[in-house]
C-alpha cells in the first residue's frame, strides 16, 4: 500500500508543480461565487435555490470532469514521454501499482476540490436561506432544501394480467378469433382495463389509496405533498380544469377538504396535504372531477405521495458523493487511455468518449424511433437503412454501457428535494466505479503493464 | 514596374476602394433595412457583454441559441420552470433583432408557462415575465418593431382582459395595484405626471417612465382620443401600447410596415376600447376592500367611430367588423339604459336603426327589427332574452336580482345604475305582468314590485344575514330610513369574544 500511496503523493506533487489545484479551485470557487450574480431567476426563492443548485453543481462537475480527464492523461502519458516513468518504473513497484497510485491521487484530488467547492454551494445556500423572510424560508425547508421520499399507488399489473386473460377466454368462447387477431384483441383487453382503472369520469369522483409504509411512525405535524398530473382528451376554454380533492379516510381518519384548484393538463401539481393517513400508513386520496370533460392519471405518475425523509445535508452529501462517482471514472477514462497513447492523442480519445455520453440523447432517439433514418413523428412512419441492421444494436449496446453512469442524477434529485438513497449512492458506487471503472482500470492497467516504456516516444 | 511603386499604388487603390464602400455602405445599409433584407442591424442600448457576444460569436450565435431552445425545450417537457427566464434571456439576446424569437418566448412566459401553476400569484409572476420581456427587453432593441408592440398590447388586452383564464381577475386586480401605485391610489390624474411638482409626483413618474416605459404625456394624448380611460385596467394600456406602436410606424418612413401589422394593431385598439366600455370603470368597494367594475358609458362614441374607421380601413374583415359594431351599439343602448341614462340611449337606438335597419336587434327575434320595438320594449327584451315568458320563478329571480343590484349600486355611490336598474325592474315587471292571460294573474302573476322591492330592501338590511354593518348604514342614509337599532351587549359576559354579528363579517 505504501507504494501505491507513495505514487499517490507524487500525483499530488505534480497536480501542486502544474498550479492545476490552484487554478481548478479558483475556477471552482469563482463559478460558486460568480454564478448567483449572474444567472436570472424566476422571481422565487425557491427557484433561485433551484437554479443556484443546478447551475454551480452543473458548472463543478463539468471542470472537474474536463481537468480530472487533463490531469489523468497527462500525469501518465507525459510521465512517459518525458522519461519520468522510466526512472520510477525501474523501482521495486509493479506497474497496477503505478496505475492504481495514479488514479487514487486524482481520487483523492477530486475529493479534496468536489469538497471544496461543493462545501462552498452548501454554505452559500444556508446563507442565502437565512437571508429570506421567515415564510419562504419555510417553503425553502419544506421543498427543496429536504429530503423528500415518495410513495406510489401499487401498480395492479399482475391483476391486470389475470383480469386481461380471464377476458379474452370469455370472448374466444363467444367468437373464436385467428391466432393473429388474438395478441391485438389482447391488448385492446388490457388497455381497457387499465383505461378503467386511470380515468375519472365528467362528475364523478374516483379514490387511490396509497400505502405509505414506514411513513406511518412519522410525526404527524408535518404536512405531506401531493404530485399529481392527468391528461385530458380535449382542451378546456381557460386551458385549465377545475380539481376537488379530499384527503382521509371517511371510517378512519378526519376528511379534508381542499380549496377547488385551476389545474393544467399534462403538467405536475405539487400541494400541500395534511397527513391523514390511517395507523397502517394508508392514505385515502379523493378525487372530484367538476368538469365536463373525462380526465386520465396514468398509473405510473399521475398520484405520488411525498413525505420528508431526511435532512438536505446528507442528501447534498450523497448528491456530492454521485459526482464523485463519475470523476472516478473519468480518472479511469483518463488513465487507460494514456495507457497506450501519447497525451495529445489520449486526450482527445478521452474527450470524444465523453462527448459520445453527452449525446446519448441522439443515440435513444435513433433506438426508440428503431431507426437512424428520418422520422416523421406526425405521422409515425419511420424510413429504413440497411445499415439500421447493425447501427441499432450497437447503439443499444453503447446506451445500456453509458446508463450505467449516467441514469443517476443527483443534481436534478437535490434541486427538487427529492431523496437520494443510500440504495442509489450504493448502486451508483457498484456500476459506475466497481464495474465501469473496474473494467477500465482492468484494460489500462493490463496495457500499461504490456507497454514497452523504453522504446523511443513519438513526440520527442 | 518597380515594386515598392507598385506596393504604394496597391495600398492607394485599395484605401479608395475602402472610401468608396463606406460611401455606398449607408445607403445600402438603409436599402436593406428599408425593403426588410436583412436582420444584422446595429445593436443599440446593448450592455457590453452582450455587444460583444453578439460581435465576437458571429454566425455561431444560431447555432447556440438552437441548443438553448431545445434545452429550454426538454425542461419545459420536464416541467421543469425555473431556468426559463434565464434560458430566454439568453437565446434573446442572442439574437436580439430577430423579433419572432421576442415574441415566442415572451408568448410562451405569459399564456403556456403560466398556466402550469395552480397558485395565481405564480402564474401572475410569469404573465408580467412575458410583458417584461417585450417592454423592458424587446423593444430596448427593437424600437421600431410594431410587432412587438402588437403583442405587448395583446398581452394587455387578452390574457389580462379577457376572462379566458382562471387568475384573469386576479391578474386585473394585480395590475390595478400596481398601478395604484403610480396613480397614489386615487383616480389617474396624469397631468401631475407631466408636469410633477412635488417629491412624490416626480417619483411617481419616474416609477411610470423607467419602470412600466410609458410617457405620460404620450397617455395624455390616447386618453384625448380614445378616452377617457380606465389606467389602472389592462384595457387602457392595451390601447396605449398599440398606439404606440401605430405612432412608430408613422415615424419611421424608411422601414415599409405591412399592411396586416398596422391593422392588428387598430383592432387591438378598437377591441379594447370595447371592453373598456364594458368594464373599463373601477368602482371602490370599500366594504370589501376590493375594486369592482363597471361599464365607462362615456367612451361610446369613440367606441362607435373606432368600429367605423377599422371598417373602412380594412376592408376584407368589413362585414365581420360591422357586425362586431353592432353588437356593441345593442349593448351600449342597454348599458345605458340601464345606467338610468334613457336619452342618450334613444339617441344611440336611433342610430342604430339608422345604420343597421334590416337587422334584428334581439337574438333569436327575427321581427325585432328597430322600428319594430321602442327602446323600453329592447331594454325587457334583453333581460328576457334569457328568461322564459312563461316562467314565473326566472322571471321573479331577474327581478329580484335586479333590485338587488340596484341597491348594490346605491351603496356604491352609483346613483345613475340604481335609477336604471329599478327602471328596469319595472319595465320588466310589466312586461310579463302584460303577458299572461289575465284569468291566469292569481295563478302566475307576480307578487306587486313594491313587495318584491321591499322584501329585497329588508333581506339585504338584516343584520344577520345582510350586507356588513357600514352598507347598511349607507343605504339606510341613502334612502332615509331609521337608524338601525343596535342590540345591547349580552348579558352572559364570561367571555370577551366580539360579539357575533361583528366577528361573522370578519
Amino acid at each position: 500500500m505504501q507504494r501505491i500511496f507513495a505514487i499517490a503523493w507524487l500525483t499530488w506533487k505534480a497536480a501542486f508543480r502544474f498550479r492545476l489545484f490552484l487554478v481548478v479551485a479558483g475556477l471552482l470557487l469563482a463559478s460558486v461565487v460568480l454564478l448567483p450574480l449572474l444567472i436570472k431567476d424566476d422571481g422565487t426563492a425557491r427557484g433561485f435555490t433551484q437554479i443556484l443548485l443546478t447551475y454551480t453543481l452543473t458548472t463543478i462537475s463539468a471542470l472537474l470532469g474536463i481537468s480530472t480527464l487533463w490531469l489523468a492523461c497527462g500525469t501518465l502519458a507525459r510521465d512517459i514521454e518525458e522519461c519520468q516513468m522510466q526512472v520510477v518504473a525501474v523501482k521495486p513497484i509493479a506497474r497496477w501499482q503505478i496505475w492504481l497510485g495514479k488514479w487514487i491521487g486524482l481520487m483523492s484530488l477530486n475529493a479534496a476540490l468536489l469538497a471544496l467547492s461543493g462545501g462552498s454551494v452548501y454554505a452559500l445556500l444556508q446563507w442565502r436561506a437565512t437571508r429570506l423572510p421567515p415564510e419562504q424560508q419555510e417553503v425553502l425547508r419544506r421543498e427543496v432544501l429536504v429530503a423528500r421520499g415518495s410513495a406510489r399507488m401499487q401498480k395492479p399489473d399482475a391483476e391486470i394480467e389475470l383480469e386481461t386473460e380471464n377476458q379474452l377466454r370469455e370472448r374466444l368462447q363467444k367468437n373464436p378469433i385467428t391466432q393473429a387477431d388474438l395478441n391485438e384483441v389482447r391488448k385492446q383487453i388490457r388497455e381497457q382495463l387499465k383505461a378503467e382503472l386511470q380515468i375519472v369520469g365528467p362528475n364523478n369522483p374516483k379514490q387511490w389509496q396509497i400505502d405509505l409504509g414506514a411513513v406511518k411512525n412519522l410525526p404527524r405535524d408535518r404536512p405531506l405533498q401531493l404530485r399529481v398530473k392527468f391528461n385530458a382528451a380535449d382542451q378546456s376554454t381557460t386551458g385549465t380544469f377545475t380539481g376537488l380533492w379530499a384527503i382521509g379516510s371517511p371510517t378512519k381518519t378526519p376528511i379534508v377538504r381542499l380549496e377547488p384548484m385551476s389545474l393544467a393538463p399534462d403538467t405536475f401539481h405539487e400541494f400541500d396535504i395534511p397527513p391523514n393517513f390511517d395507523e397502517q400508513g394508508k392514505l385515502t386520496i379523493t378525487f372530484f372531477n367538476a368538469n365536463n370533460r373525462a380526465l386520465l392519471f396514468p398509473l405510473e405518475d399521475g398520484i405520488e405521495v411525498l413525505y420528508r425523509e431526511g435532512t438536505f445535508a446528507l442528501n447534498y452529501a450523497r448528491g456530492l458523493a454521485i459526482i464523485f462517482c463519475w470523476m472516478s471514472l473519468l480518472a479511469a477514462l483518463g488513465l487507460a487511455a494514456a495507457s497506450f497513447l501519447s497525451f495529445p492523442v489520449a486526450a482527445f480519445v478521452a474527450l470524444s468518449v465523453m462527448v459520445l455520453v453527452l449525446s446519448s440523447g441522439t443515440l435513444s432517439n435513433a433506438v426508440s424511433e428503431g431507426t437512424i433514418a428520418n422520422y416523421n413523428a406526425e405521422k409515425g412512419t419511420k424510413g429504413f437503412t440497411p445499415a439500421d441492421v447493425v447501427v441499432i444494436p450497437v447503439f443499444k449496446a453503447v446506451l445500456t454501457v453509458i446508463n450505467l453512469a449516467k441514469n443517476f442524477s443527483p443534481i436534478d434529485s437535490l434541486s427538487t428535494g427529492r431523496s437520494i438513497t443510500w440504495s442509489q449512492l450504493g448502486l451508483a458506487g457498484g456500476q459506475i466505479i466497481l464495474l465501469l471503472g473496474g473494467i477500465l482500470a482492468a484494460f489500462g492497467m493490463s496495457v500499461f503493464t504490456r507497454r514497452e516504456l523504453a522504446t523511443a516516444q513519438g513526440t520527442q | 514596374m518597380n515594386l515598392r511603386l507598385k506596393k504604394v499604388l496597391l495600398l492607394s487603390l485599395a484605401a479608395m476602394l475602402l472610401v468608396g464602400v463606406s460611401g455606398v455602405q449607408r445607403s445600402l445599409n438603409r436599402d436593406r433595412e428599408r425593403l426588410g433584407l436583412t436582420r444584422i442591424q446595429p445593436l443599440e442600448n446593448a450592455p457590453p457583454v452582450l455587444a460583444f457576444t453578439t460581435v465576437a460569436l458571429g454566425g455561431f450565435r444560431g447555432l447556440i441559441s438552437n441548443a438553448l431552445w431545445i434545452r429550454a425545450s426538454d425542461l419545459q417537457d420536464e416541467d421543469k420552470f425555473f431556468e426559463m427566464a434565464q434560458l430566454a434571456d439568453w437565446i434573446t439576446k442572442l439574437e436580439p433583432h430577430f423579433v419572432q424569437v421576442w415574441l415566442v418566448q415572451a408568448w410562451n412566459m405569459a399564456y403556456n408557462i403560466s398556466v402550469k401553476f395552480k397558485d395565481f400569484n405564480d402564474r401572475w409572476r410569469w404573465v408580467s415575465r412575458g410583458v417584461e420581456l417585450l417592454r423592458d427587453e424587446g423593444l430596448k432593441y427593437n424600437p421600431n418593431e410594431t410587432l412587438i408592440y402588437r403583442e405587448l398590447g395583446w398581452f394587455f388586452q387578452h390574457k389580462m382582459g379577457q376572462n379566458l383564464d382562471d387568475a384573469s381577475m386576479y391578474y386585473k386586480q394585480q395590475w390595478a395595484n400596481e398601478m395604484a401605485v403610480i396613480f397614489n391610489k386615487k383616480k389617474p390624474d396624469l397631468e401631475e405626471l407631466i408636469h410633477p411638482q412635488t417629491p412624490d409626483q416626480k417619483e411617481r413618474a419616474r416609477l411610470l417612465r423607467e419602470k412600466y416605459k410609458m410617457d405620460p404625456e404620450f397617455m395624455k394624448q390616447v386618453d384625448q382620443r380614445y378616452g377617457p380611460l380606465e389606467w389602472r385596467l389592462p384595457e387602457a394600456h392595451a390601447i396605449y401600447w398599440a398606439a404606440r406602436g401605430l405612432k412608430v410606424a408613422q415615424q419611421d418612413p424608411d422601414k415599409i410596415p405591412k399592411k396586416d401589422d398596422l391593422i392588428t394593431l387598430r383592432r387591438v385598439i378598437y377591441q379594447s376600447m370595447q371592453l373598456s366600455f364594458q368594464r373599463g370603470k373601477l368602482v371602490a368597494n370599500p366594504f370589501a376592500s376590493a375594486f369592482e367594475f363597471g361599464p365607462n358609458l362615456d367612451i361610446i362614441p369613440k367606441v362607435s367611430a373606432a368600429y367605423e374607421q377599422a371598417a373602412d380601413e380594412d376592408e376584407p374583415n368589413r362585414d365581420h367588423i360591422l357586425r362586431g359594431h353592432r353588437n356593441f351599439l345593442r349593448d351600449a343602448i342597454y348599458f345605458l339604459y340601464s345606467h338610468n341614462r334613457v336619452s342618450d340611449a334613444a339617441y344611440w337606438y336611433k342610430y342604430n336603426a339608422t345604420h343597421y335597419p334590416d337587422r334584428p336587434i334581439l337574438d333569436g327575434k327575427t321581427n325585432s327589427f328597430p322600428k319594430n320595438l321602442t327602446l323600453d320594449e329592447y331594454a325587457v327584451g334583453r333581460v328576457q332574452e334569457d328568461i322564459s315568458e312563461t316562467s314565473r320563478d326566472r322571471v321573479k329571480s331577474a327581478i329580484e336580482g335586479l333590485i338587488v343590484n340596484a341597491y348594490r349600486s346605491l351603496v356604491l355611490d352609483e346613483d345613475e345604475r340604481y335609477a336604471g336598474f329599478k327602471l328596469l325592474a319595472r319595465q320588466v315587471w310589466n312586461a310579463y305582468m302584460d303577458k299572461i292571460p289575465k284569468e291566469r294573474i292569481a295563478a302566475i302573476g307576480l307578487t306587486p314590485l313594491a313587495d318584491v322591492d321591499s322584501e329585497m330592501l329588508n333581506r339585504l338590511l338584516d343584520p344577520e344575514k345582510g350586507v356588513s354593518p357600514q352598507e347598511r348604514a349607507v343605504l339606510r342614509t341613502k334612502l332615509g330610513l331609521k337608524e338601525e337599532k343596535v342590540p345591547p351587549p349580552a348579558p352572559t359576559a364570561s367571555t370577551n369574544a366580539l360579539p357575533q354579528k361583528v366577528s361573522a363579517n370578519q
